[in-house]
């Protein structure tokens, strides 16, 4: 155990004095993302305060709940102008009035009676999406008021009396939605465009940063140190493993980094902060064994810096380091799904979307068991770095 | 070969014993049959041409490769690269430079002599020793990346005796080194050999292999042509110097007028010359240089060379050794 540590902590000594450790593993990840973030981020709306000419009379009480409405919606600034109807249109198309409402005489009793009526609405030239909020919100108040109406005609032919018909208007008016329609989404698409940047980016990056102890132990081959390792008393394995366990640990600090850094600086949260980091050592896993199959075939180093970097970009790359890629079906699709730095982005959409342990299963099993296929590989290929 | 038991000296019991040993790659036999022993204080050397078997041959006694046939004893218990106990007592010196650059000699140092077991007190005292018997106290800070080649061979020295080892094995030590470097190389693994270590030494250069070596396995294709002490070597030549001589006029004549001559054995004409075989040619030159003249041969040049490992091998194998 002894051995294991001297020779990890000599290790990370050195990861950490050669520069280019912090630099890929930290530094151009976090520039990268920063570029992306503004390249790709969706910009905020901020919706003008508009002006509505409406002509309504003063005693059509729905009517007035019709202008009174386009004052409450949420977020946006609306005054109501009352001029009369011949007005209406001359103000909308000059720009005077973002909108012109035309309510018409006997709205109210049209409404009541069940009798058709119609609001006119007319949009001032260049108008945005202010006014098409307005329209839809008058829509939604029409729609509801034609339901009533619908009601009190129906009531009317089954011969109900006025005072029962009036009553079942203003349930009908009053009553909450029979049906409501809920917008979501499922836990595994919780990630903004932000958080799936720095999310893919670290898992791009990871390989990178782990690649880097596999390329030590290439040039350690190359410059003499193994075969001095090797010529000592050293239990066998034990070097392979510290290599292995100082790029886990150079991957666990950088992706860990990486998360908290990109969280901050774009404002993602990716949730319950002990669920990531368990996906954060398994996705390490699969990378670090990942780059051990590479250290056996390649039989120099500058052959492993090329497969590591076409890995990294490809496995990246379908994980989400660029762009979201969702998984089509058949064999790419789920080769796609096998992806562990995809698996981790999943899983990082589960996190983010509240999802607990249970809901990790198919991505944390993905990891995983890449990282087991991995590390028999690395075991079963044959040493071509050895053959020199 | 000519010297065939692979011998234990006088020193006491071997520290390594090589048996028989044989290493293939593909249809290439590196090693075929190879046996030696080296005794503690002495210096042994496995001289010969770059591809003769000498870095296959080291990398096996150090564990690191499997060896097909035979055996590898140090101390008395079996080499392998599985096996822990007898690399304990060994130190190696790798012919690349095994150094981490990023380090400092002094944390290359404190790396290696923890993996050896060294703690504390021990390995601090060991580390200021080794410093300065390899002349880097002064540097021990600095990151070896900033060495010279000649510091850098000798950290890559000091790693190896670190830990004091019974056996150190240097594989061609000094190649791309400075004279002087080379020379503070030499000194240092003669310092050690008479500290009583046993060290096992490999080199292309007859030089090194004359001054440092108390026996010496002239190596190629794999195998020991011969084996042992500088003098025993030279007697498969023979004792006989040798004097060239480059020159125009009657090579005939002059050759019969040399071959009359009591300290000349043998005179052939090669080229536009004679070379001559005699005894102690510093003190017959200069009789061979006058019948010479007297003869007729107009003398351009004149050169003397005594035997040496160089010749040795030459009459070995048919070819030099930096062939």
């Amino acid at each position: 155990m002894r051995e294991l540590l001297t020779l990890t902590a000599g290790d990370l000594r050195q990861r950490l004095r050669d520069r280019s450790v912090l630099i890929f593993g930290l530094v151009v990840p976090i520039a990268l993302m920063s570029v992306m973030n503004l390249v790709f981020q969706t910009e905020e709306i901020e919706l003008n305060p508009v002006t509505v000419a409406a002509a309504v009379a003063d005693d059509d009480e729905l009517g007035l709940v019709v202008v009174e409405t386009l004052t409450q919606v949420p977020g946006l600034d609306v005054t109501v102008q009352g001029v009369p109807a011949a007005q209406v249109r001359d103000l909308a198309e000059d720009e005077q009035a973002d909108l012109g409402l035309v309510v018409p005489e006997g709205f109210g009793a049209a409404v009541r009676e069940g009798r058709a009526t119609e609001i006119d609405l007319i949009r001032a030239p260049g108008s945005g999406l202010e006014i098409d909020i307005l329209i839809a919100v008058v829509d939604g108040v029409t729609d509801r008021l034609t339901a009533t109406a619908v009601t009190t005609a129906a009531g009317a032919q089954l011969g109900l009396q006025p005072d029962q018909l009036a009553q079942i208007a203003e349930q009908v008016g009053s009553a909450a939605p029979a049906v409501e329609v809920v917008q979501g989404r499922t836990a595994s698409e919780q990630l903004s465009v932000s958080g799936t940047m720095v999310a893919g980016q670290a898992g791009l990056f990871l390989l990178f940063t782990v690649g880097f102890g596999v390329i030590a132990l290439i040039n350690e081959r190359e410059r003499g140190t193994l075969a001095r390792l090797r010529s000592m008393p050293l239990r066998p394995g034990v070097i392979v493993t510290a290599k292995a366990l100082s790029a886990y640990v150079i991957g666990v600090v950088a992706t860990g980094v990486l998360l908290g850094v990109g969280s901050m600086l774009f404002g993602v949260s990716f949730g319950s902060v002990p669920l990531v980091g368990l996906l954060v050592l398994c996705v390490v896993a699969a990378a670090t064994s990942l780059t051990f199959v590479v250290a056996r075939l390649a039989r120099t180093s500058e052959q492993a810096s090329v497969a590591q970097a076409i890995l990294a970009v490809v496995l990246g790359m379908f994980g989400g380091a660029f762009f979201q890629i969702t998984s089509s079906g058949g064999l790419a699709g789920r080769l796609l799904d096998l992806n562990p730095i995809g698996a981790f982005t999943r899983g990082l959409g589960i996190t983010a979307g509240g999802g607990g342990l249970a809901d990790l299963t198919a991505p944390l099993l993905t990891m995983l068991g890449f990282a087991v296929v991995c590390t028999v590989a690395s075991r079963l290929v044959p040493d071509r770095g050895a053959e020199l | 070969m000519d010297t065939a038991t692979p011998q234990v000296t006088s020193r006491g019991t071997a520290v390594l014993e090589v048996s028989d040993l044989v290493r293939r790659f593909g249809d290439l036999t590196a090693v075929d049959g190879v046996s030696f022993a080296v005794s503690p204080g002495e210096t042994y050397g496995l001289l010969g041409p770059n591809g003769a078997g000498k870095t296959t041959a080291i990398s096996i006694v150090a564990g690191l490769l499997d060896a097909d046939a035979g055996t590898v004893l140090v101390r008395g218990d079996h080499m392998g690269p599985e096996r822990v106990a007898p690399k304990r007592h060994l130190g190696l010196v790798p012919q690349e430079l095994a150094i981490y650059p990023e380090l400092s000699a002094r944390e290359n140092l404190m790396f290696f002599g923890r993996l050896h077991g060294l703690r504390r007190g021990e390995l601090r005292r060991r580390v200021a020793e080794v410093l300065e018997l390899i002349g880097l106290a002064d540097r021990a800070k600095e990151p070896s990346k900033k060495f010279s080649g000649g510091m850098k061979r000798r950290l890559n020295i000091g790693i190896g005796l670190l830990h004091q080892p019974d056996l150190l094995i240097l594989d061609e030590p000094t190649v791309g080194v400075d004279p002087q470097s080379r020379n503070a190389i030499l000194e240092s693994v003669e310092a050690m050999s008479g500290a009583g270590m046993a060290v096992l030494y490999t080199t292309h250069y007859m030089e090194e292999a004359e001054r440092l070596c108390d026996r010496i396995a002239i190596i190629d294709a794999g195998r020991i042509q011969a084996e042992g002490t500088r003098s025993q070597l030279i007697q498969i030549v023979g004792e006989l110097d040798e004097i060239r001589l480059a020159g125009t006029g009657d090579l005939a004549a002059a050759a019969a007028r040399l071959q009359a001559l009591p300290a000349v054995h043998k005179v052939a004409e090669v080229g536009r010359g004679l070379t001559l075989q005699v005894r102690e040619a510093p003190t017959a030159v200069a009789g061979v240089v006058t019948t010479a003249g007297g003869a007729g041969m107009d003398l351009t040049d004149v050169e003397i060379s005594r035997p040496n490992l160089e010749s040795v091998f030459l009459h070995l194998t048919g070819r030099a050794l930096r062939d």
